[in-house]
């Protein structure tokens, strides 16, 4: 008997509606020299992003319950996005997920933009991962340059890089 | 292509233009795959692993699926609001079937008769009868329709909303909405097994299992990040859900409900259709 066989496309492509058709995936990660809980007490508050250099403000509601958790989020740059909202947080296995289900693309230009944030232990410290999935803000065919998929991943990497990089700085590195 | 046996990666099959959408032939010979970035479906030799043929399909093809007797292929075209009916074998476009705005899932009944469209932007199923290619109905359902299935009685189908996080049960032979259940944050697609429906939940990372009958949740399981496609194996007892993000598949237990294993699932799966072999 031949071996069952199953499918799975490897593929960027997400064509869902109402935003390009293709859904960029963007995972950054930084290994820190400090255990686990010490980085979640500093990174998993869904409402501090001091963590964050390209965050001014955060304001909110809802705690870290994401049935109810909403917030709003203001950059250095003076722009803005409301009512990103908490798709799962879990303190035990130290992650927590976000959506934004809408955001000027002046501000940022990407549309349906979701993060999912972990700590995992290493023997050296931790690992911080930051995955992010959105696609690019011009929703038709033929984007301008401003507004295509390079410029949603550049604009993605600009907020969560320098976060990264600022916990590494503050915790030291860590080779694992 | 994945092993269900071993749970190992068994062959990568470059197909290029950003593969969205899969249908699997009823014999589990030849695969069917759509590329919206390069306007074509790919036919696949599947015990060949190798690729027989290239279609042009112009448009936003993504949604796909295969008339039992493999004779048509249907494939929805996203930027529009239009299914293209394709031959396989001669690779021609035979005929366009107007539907709602941009036809996202698509679903055959087992008999081959009806052709079942979630029309995203219309928050509508469109009923195509396949040997007149016309529309006959459109059924009203949830917010932005995704996926869609239909049962082996060809009596119902669910629709999986995105935006209302629900799931829309037709009755096909009434052409109504026959119930709604509330599941997950973006719900995807929907599989069906020994009774019970399971879709998968994008931004919850669970897939929600509920009873066919009684439309009354039953499970909320937790599997990888950004779970998308979803469909059962053989005689129903596993479900296999591909893992987007995660860059996994998940294997269920359809009759517990439970997690069991995760197979290595290539960069970034999606397995948008059906797309396990009989």
């Amino acid at each position: 008997m031949p071996p069952r066989l199953l499918l799975a496309l490897c593929l960027l492509a997400t064509p869902a509606l109402a935003h390009g058709p293709t859904r960029q995936k963007l995972e950054l990660s930084v290994d820190v020299a400090a255990p686990p809980d010490k980085v979640w007490a500093v990174i998993g508050n869904f409402h501090d992003l001091s963590w964050v250099p390209a965050v001014a403000q955060v304001t909110g509601a809802g705690g870290n319950d994401p049935d109810t958790a909403k917030r709003d989020v203001v950059l250095k740059t003076g722009g803005a996005w409301h009512d990103e909202e908490l798709s799962d947080y879990d303190a035990t296995n130290m992650t927590y997920g976000t959506f934004l289900p809408h955001v000027d693309v002046k501000v940022l230009p990407v549309a349906d933009f979701s993060t999912h944030l972990s700590v995992t232990a290493t023997a050296g410290g931790s690992h911080v991962e930051w995955r992010s999935a959105f696609y690019r803000g011009y929703p038709n065919n033929n984007p301008p340059p401003d507004l295509n998929e390079a410029a949603a991943v550049r604009a993605v990497t600009a907020i969560c890089q320098p976060a990264l990089d600022g916990l590494k700085a503050r915790f030291g590195a860590s080779g694992h | 292509m994945l092993d269900l046996a071993t749970r190992r990666i068994a062959a990568t099959i470059p197909v290029g233009g950003k593969p969205a959408g899969i249908a699997m032939s009823a014999d589990g010979h030849l695969a069917f795959v759509t590329s919206p970035s390069a306007q074509m479906v790919s036919v696949i030799d599947v015990p060949g692993r190798r690729i027989l043929r290239r279609i042009a399909a112009p448009g936003g093809p993504l949604g796909i699926a295969v008339q039992p007797a493999g004779r048509r292929l249907y494939v929805a075209d996203w930027y529009g609001s239009q299914v293209l009916v394709i031959d396989p074998a001669a690779g021609t476009i035979l005929a366009h079937v107007q539907v709602g705005n941009s036809p996202s899932g698509l679903a055959v009944t087992p008999d081959g008769r009806m052709l079942v469209v979630a029309d995203r932007l219309s928050n509508a199923i469109s009923l195509v009868e396949t040997a007149t290619l016309r529309e006959v109905a459109r059924v009203a359902v949830g917010t932005h329709p995704f996926g869609v299935a239909v049962d082996q009685a060809g009596t119902h189908a669910y629709t999986a909303d995105v935006e209302s996080n629900t799931v829309s049960v037709v009755d096909l032979t009434a052409r109504r909405l026959a119930g709604t259940i509330k599941v997950g944050k973006r719900p995807y697609v929907v599989a069906l097994a020994g009774g019970r429906g399971f879709v998968t939940n994008e931004l919850a990372s669970t897939v929600t299992a509920f009873d066919l009958a009684t439309l009354q949740k039953l499970a909320t399981i937790p599997v990888g990040d950004y779970p998308e496609g979803i469909e059962a194996g053989p005689h129903g007892r596993m479900l296999y859900v591909a893992n987007w993000d995660s860059n996994t598949v998940s294997i269920i237990d359809a009759a517990t409900m439970a997690v069991v294993g995760t197979m290595p699932g290539g960069s970034s799966p999606r397995a948008f259709g059906t797309f396990i072999r009989p």
